[in-house]
């Protein structure tokens, strides 16, 4: 019965909980720092939580949020995302963004670049950003 | 009673000449005084010089900025673009680093050119940290570095607090207004920018 559990479990794979639409980065050059734009989409009846990226296109990827302070902007590190279940969160122009220093080539518009991303429940999921110049 | 509502109406109308005449409410001359920059093609240029006679949309980024400095550049290209949809291409766009250190004008230029900006009506404009200072406070624009990461290579990279800014300058080199950079209302920056070009 377990034998056959697991083979089902292979042709038939669980819905995946969680998804990423609309994946876009900005174009940068080589050395230079980018972001990385998504929205999570959460259909599970448990959160998850994104607590790591990683590219071939950089060693140094952080998950970061901008604030304001007054009329000045700045930028930090925050160490996760949490999503909730049956919910969304959106990586976004001025607000959360995975920024992505040091790149090792440049990349145009109209050019992608893969990243993984990691969650505690989902596990490593494979994207693939397009270059876009879109600034909301 | 008929003296009281005299001096009523000659406040109405004395309000109501200055509500239209102060659509742009600020008159900061920048022309007391000169600063050196390097343009994106390391040759010495003269601000506010290099924008006389131009009516000049001014942010103020560093190229190290992931968010909010390529909203702001990203808004003045949409700005440039309606404009030119509409005629106007006699208006100028600068850009001023205010991390002189790492901003060289080849970093400038390729940050430009990456974004498919041509130079026609654009300059990038990098200094000296006293000099970039100085300008800065011109226009009320803060930059304080601030969190460090530091790289296996022994290098490292910093971000930089500060103002989100567009400015507009008529062509005697008055700041007339200023803007918020990632989020401004490109309709009304287009609009202040036709209403500068009719107050010739």
């Amino acid at each position: 019965m377990n034998l056959i559990l697991a083979i089902l479990f292979f042709i038939i794979p669980p819905e995946d909980k969680i998804k990423i639409n609309d994946p876009w980065v900005r174009p940068s050059s080589e050395g230079m720092a980018t972001a990385l734009y998504f929205t999570i989409e959460n259909t599970g009846e448990e959160a998850d939580t994104l607590y790591k990226v990683e590219s071939d296109i950089s060693k140094r990827i952080e998950i970061h949020e901008t604030y304001k302070a007054g009329d000045i902007m700045g930028m930090r590190k925050v160490g996760m995302i949490v999503i909730q279940p049956i919910s969304s969160f959106q990586l976004k122009p001025g607000s959360h963004h995975i920024m992505v220093m040091k790149l090792i080539r440049d990349i145009p518009i109209g050019d992608e670049v893969e990243f993984i991303l990691y969650f505690k429940r989902a596990g490593e999921i494979n994207i693939t950003a397009e270059v876009k110049k879109t600034a909301r | 009673m008929k003296n009281i509502f005299r001096i009523l109406l000659i406040f109405f109308l004395i309000s109501l000449f200055n509500s239209c005449y102060d659509e742009l409410p600020l008159n900061k001359d920048l022309t007391k005084r000169s600063y050196i920059f390097l343009n994106q093609d390391s040759l010495a240029v003269s601000f506010p010089e290099i924008i006389k006679d131009k009516i000049t949309v001014i942010g103020f980024i560093y190229t190290h900025c992931p968010d909010i400095c390529p909203m702001t550049t990203h808004n003045m290209v949409l700005t440039e673009e309606r404009l030119i949809e509409e005629g106007i291409d006699d208006v100028l766009f600068v850009a001023l680093s205010f991390d002189p250190e790492r901003d060289s004008p080849e970093v400038l230029r390729k940050f430009a050119e990456i974004r498919d900006i041509k130079f026609d009506n654009w300059i990038f404009l990098t200094g000296d940290k006293i000099t970039t200072e100085d300008l800065l406070r011109r226009f009320d624009v803060k930059a304080i570095p601030t969190d460090s990461t530091f790289f296996k290579d022994e290098t490292i990279s910093y971000s930089i607090m500060h103002t989100d800014r567009i400015s507009l300058i008529n062509n005697k080199g008055i700041l007339k207004q200023n803007y918020k950079g990632s989020t401004i209302n490109i309709e009304e920056l287009i609009n202040d920018i036709k209403y500068l070009r009719e107050d010739k």
